[in-house]
């Protein structure tokens, strides 16, 4: 705390401008390992049944249309001649998309010092590591020789010497990508290791204090390790910062790169960054609203987080709508006829209602967010979330399919139609998602319980309820 | 274990961060040299109340993302432009902006390693037995309680010292604790 | 736990020598670039430009960090803001200094000269690009900078005597949709003023470019300045270590965010290998512009984001010298953008390149110090002011009896 000259005058704050707690009704420390750890240690509730068996489901249907594809050939799906791109790279492009808003809580805000941060991260950052696994079976499937796929890396084979082609981006997508997961899930991890200590120090049975006492390492809880800890926290998050932005800014230059009108533009690595956020914050509302009314977080997750993630949702939806409009801008600017007609026939072609459906859910919609009122009601967040999540799908859509169904030649011109083995497998990762997210509440706990004591009140050492006695510190 | 029960150390309990925070100054002004607190979270301004150095994990970062850079545009370099050039799109065999993205993401991710291996190597984990871990009341330290911990391997380890000074401090409660 | 305390900040500086300066700058800079427009009138159109551009960069990176302030509702900088206000306050200024601009378009924009029927970059960018339109949405610019950054410094300076919440709603409304107009009308300026110089180049990423190097100087120049007034007084109590670090973060975000979006501008550029967008570099890998190009590389990005990347850079000696570098780095720039179809045989620094830098250096820094001098030196009343000074008072401590309503512990 930086001492104040004494002849500072200081006004109390205005009554109507006083932020909120982070953590309601004066929880102290304590309660807080109570309450999270409780989700972990209670007997499974209903509710979670009913909610795993669908997914799991789900998930084995996944497995099935892998299987069929695998066995048949990418031809089961709809990509053709011209739309050689659907909705496998939709779908990838859109659960990595997902997944960004983890890593954006999780690191930028923390380097931004974001306190509130902390309710929302751990459970973001599943949802992160179990989107990106979405994402990850789609490259993976579509080469449609699944058993090459570790020709994508650089490994000495016996055909002489063969290596990777770097200057594909679709190469470079193989590292960002992988980069990604792996320092998705480590960043997650570290961040788990002392709640692991929580529930190791809690463990009433002998097998649960082995399985959260190896994953904890042995953790103390020293200073010394603190120290090491938080400085390793605050480089991973240095590192996931420009992680994050390099992974979207890559799949956006999968497009990018080429000379495709509609995905030739140089705005494209921050819009598709700005645009992932977007979506990711969508599906962070869209998992929250119900979880914390479920579990009965509404102390830690309160509505100043809520209304946070709205703003954030805000700010990344108008950065998006700037995107959209500097490309149509810039298409009739540059005077380029494919450029303009790519532009004009997003709007009004064949596929019209996808662009619309994305404007109305990226652009207009969360314009709304600027009400107080509004942001306070979480049935209507939620649906708006929900918009959000739809919209940014068909962002992908227009971008891939309306792109490239009409790209030069007239005769090379095509209408493109998901098959149902599309369809099935895109609702099979949800089932994937869903199954790995249930049990990660299940056995993890999902609001980082060392990091929202952090900020409680009762942990600062220089204010009373933390300990410091009236009258200064020192 | 238990035929010589040797002492680790004395263990002070305390209530709160502003609590702990005065003890560890005290002990840190008295020039003890083995010793640590232990809180459920990292507590702002602990780490100047103990006297402690900033941290090195930085550099073990800093070593594994430039290795990681390195790495990446020599093996693309290797790769691409040596053992097995092919000419593709019109751009040289090796480019630096080519081989950016990947050179790139290779720094994060050795980075990153640097930074997790190297935090566990100073923090000497994992390890799967501590002292302190079998010690009853140590396990609130994950939920709402603070120690502080001397060892007997301090050179200037004297449990009657160390009582009156941990006494002083505000400690309700002082424990040994067994090897 | 700061050790930052105001006996530790070194006695002011003795800047009486340096009164002057503004005035002779204007005076000699000004006369030089008046001789100038005589000698060489496209030469001193185009050093004009450039200095323009440059200047416009504080008043527009000032501007968006005063309505990202009110819209992120933050605190730390509520000791800074005011100045900053200030800064964003020389849009009518920078109005006036766009005259010579205004009265020498035809010569300095190709496109104004040539005929849209033979033009067909021209002719798609009609109506827009026509002497009418240019000067409209000149004006558009102006007014709406002009219009946001003194209602926010009007409602700013209210609460200093008011006090009252009802100014922030005020500042944030208007920042709300100040920063929409902000981003529409930079961008109109960033294309209409340089990227026209080439009106066949076109880039989707351009005005963000021009964004992202704006901000990053002028937050360099807001460290500076706030070191200043830190050590000569007005800002001693209330600019602490946070400020300095937060500003020092923030100016190494924009090292990296600049360097990310000229990275993909270039690099999306050049693998698409198209030649209606690829001549623009091209011209600028040329005789010396290629240096500047690695200039850029390594002068705009490398030096600074390895000087910052420690923590305690941000707070040590190398600030200072980082923010004449900023200044440097961004005019040389500005001047990649500008010169080279006026100089495609490389880069020059012409004696009128300094004499308009230097002129209207003399200009803004005299405004802005009577506006400084005007006015009280930050917010003296903010709500935020007292989280800004680290001097939080907890809703649930307060005693009920001292606060007139019950329900602020819930």
């Amino acid at each position: 705390m930086a001492q104040i000259a004494s002849n500072l005058k200081i006004h109390p704050v205005p009554v109507e401008l006083e932020r909120p707690a982070l953590i309601q009704n004066q929880r102290n420390v304590g309660w807080i390992s109570d309450r999270v750890a409780e989700i972990v240690e209670g007997k499974t509730p209903t509710w979670w049944w009913c909610a795993f068996v669908p997914s799991f489901l789900a998930m084995t249907m996944l497995l099935a249309m892998m299987t069929y594809q695998i066995s048949t050939g990418v031809g089961v799906w709809g990509n053709n001649h011209p739309v050689a791109w659907g909705w496998d790279i939709i779908n990838f492009v859109w659960w990595i998309g997902i997944g960004h808003a983890g890593t954006l809580i999780s690191a930028i805000l923390f380097l931004l010092r974001q306190r509130w941060r902390t309710a929302v991260n751990r459970a973001a950052e599943a949802m992160t590591i179990f989107a990106v696994m979405c994402a990850g079976i789609y490259p993976a499937m579509h080469v449609g020789r699944v058993w090459f796929d570790w020709w994508l890396f650089p490994f000495p084979n016996a055909n002489g010497p063969i290596w990777p082609q770097f200057r594909s981006p679709l190469m470079w997508d193989v590292f960002a990508v992988s980069t990604y997961f792996t320092v998705s899930v480590l960043f997650w991890y570290v961040g788990l290791v002392p709640d692991l200590a929580v529930l190791r120090d809690r463990a009433k049975t002998k097998v649960r204090k082995f399985i959260y006492g190896f994953f904890a390492l042995g953790w103390t809880g020293a200073n010394r390790h603190w120290s090491n800890y938080e400085k390793a926290y605050l480089i991973l998050a240095g590192l996931s910062t420009p992680l994050v932005l390099s992974v979207h800014s890559i799949v956006s230059l999968d497009f990018a790169v080429s000379q495709v009108p509609g995905w030739h533009t140089t705005i494209f690595p921050p819009y598709f960054v700005a645009g992932a956020v977007f979506s990711g914050f969508g599906m962070v509302l869209t998992l929250l609203i119900p979880l914390r009314k479920i579990l009965k977080l509404e102390d830690l997750i309160t509505m100043r987080h809520i209304e946070l993630i709205c703003k954030v949702t805000l700010a990344t939806g108008s950065i998006v709508g700037y995107a959209y409009g500097m490309e149509v801008f810039i298409a009739w600017y540059s005077g380029n006829p494919y450029e303009r007609f790519a532009f004009l026939n997003r709007a009004v072609g064949p596929y019209w209602w996808g662009y619309w459906t994305m404007i109305i859910c990226n652009v207009v919609i969360p314009q709304l967010f600027w009400f107080k009122k509004i942001r306070n009601n979480l049935f209507i967040v939620f649906i708006m979330s929900i918009f959000v999540n739809i919209g940014m799908w068909f962002e992908r859509f227009v971008i891939i399919v309306i792109s490239l169904h009409r790209e030069f030649l007239p005769g090379n011109w095509g209408y493109y139609r998901p098959t149902i083995v599309d369809i099935l497998t895109y609702i099979g990762t949800f089932g994937l998602f869903f199954t790995f997210f249930l049990l990660f509440l299940r056995f993890l706990p999902m609001i980082a319980i060392s990091e929202v004591k952090g900020v409680a009140v009762q942990a600062d050492p220089h204010h009373p309820l933390g300990g410091a006695k009236a009258g200064g510190h020192h | 274990m238990a035929e010589t029960a040797k002492t680790y150390g004395l263990i002070a309990e305390f209530e709160t961060p502003a609590d702990t925070m005065h003890a560890a100054e005290r002990v840190r002004d008295a020039g003890y040299q083995k010793w640590d607190v232990f809180s459920p979270f990292p507590i702002h301004g602990m780490d100047k109340a103990m006297g402690m150095k900033n941290s090195k994990v930085g550099w073990f970062s800093f070593l594994g993302g430039a290795t990681g850079y390195t790495t990446g545009m020599l093996m693309i370099w290797f790769m691409n432009a040596i053992d097995y050039p092919l000419v593709v799109g019109g751009k040289p065999m090796f480019s630096p902006f080519g081989a950016f993205p990947v050179a790139y993401e290779m720094t994060i991710l050795l980075g990153a390693f640097g930074a997790i291996l190297g935090m566990m190597f100073l923090n000497r984990l994992p390890r799967l037995h501590h002292p302190l871990l079998k010690h009853g009341r140590f396990s609130l330290v994950t939920h709402d309680r603070f120690f502080v911990v001397i060892e007997t391997s301090d050179p200037k380890y004297s449990e009657l010292e160390i009582r009156k000074l941990l006494e002083a401090a505000g400690s309700k409660r002082i424990e040994v604790v067994e090897e | 736990m700061s050790s930052h305390t105001p006996s530790a900040t070194p006695p002011p500086l003795d800047l009486s020598k340096w009164q002057k300066v503004p005035t002779l700058l204007i005076a000699i800079g000004g006369l030089l670039a008046f001789l100038g427009a005589f000698v060489n009138v496209k030469q001193f159109g185009y050093s004009w430009l450039l200095a323009f551009m440059f200047f416009l960069s504080f008043c527009l990176g000032a501007l968006f960090l005063v309505l990202v302030h009110h819209i992120f509702d933050a605190s730390w900088s509520v000791p800074i803001r005011r100045f900053v206000e200030h800064i964003a306050c020389l849009a009518p200024v920078m109005a006036v200094l766009f005259i010579p601009i205004a009265l020498l378009a035809g010569k300095l924009y190709p496109w104004m000269s040539s005929d849209p029927l033979h033009d067909h970059a021209l002719k798609a960018k009609l109506p827009l690009f026509t002497a009418p339109m240019f000067y409209i949405v000149s004006a558009i610019c102006f007014t709406s900078w002009w219009f946001f950054s003194s209602k926010l410094r009007y409602w700013s300076l209210k609460q200093d005597e008011t006090g009252s919440a009802e100014c922030t709603f005020k500042m944030r409304r208007l920042a709300a949709t100040g920063v929409f107009v902000f981003a529409i009308t930079l961008s109109l300026g960033a294309v209409m003023w340089m990227k026209a110089l080439q009106h066949e180049w076109f880039s989707t990423m351009y005005a963000v470019y021009y964004f992202a190097g704006s901000v990053w100087m002028t937050l360099a120049t807001v460290y500076l300045i706030a070191y200043l007034l830190k050590r000569q007084g007005p800002l001693k109590d209330v600019v602490h270590e946070t400020q300095f670090y937060f500003i020092g973060s923030l100016l190494f975000a924009f090292t990296v965010f600049y360097a990310y979006i000229h990275f993909s501008q270039y690099f999306i550029i050049w693998n698409g290998n198209m030649p209606e967008e690829t001549f623009w570099y091209i011209l600028r890998e040329k005789g010396s512009w290629w240096d500047v190009g690695m200039i850029l590389i390594f002068g705009h990005f490398f030096l600074p984001f390895l000087l910052l990347l420690r923590i305690d850079a941000k707070l040590s000696w190398v600030m200072a010298p980082i923010a004449v570098w900023a200044w440097l780095m961004h005019f040389i720039d500005l001047s990649y953008n500008v010169m080279p179809i006026w100089h495609p045989e490389g880069f020059v620094l012409h004696w009128m390149d300094l004499a308009c830098i230097a002129f209207m250096a003399g200009v803004v820094i005299k405004v802005f110090l009577k506006s400084f001098a005007a006015h009280p030196p930050y917010p003296q009343q903010d709500p935020r002011f007292s989280e800004a000074m680290g001097v939080y008072i907890a809703p649930i401590i307060v005693p009920l009896e001292s606060k007139p309503s019950g329900h602020r512990a819930k």
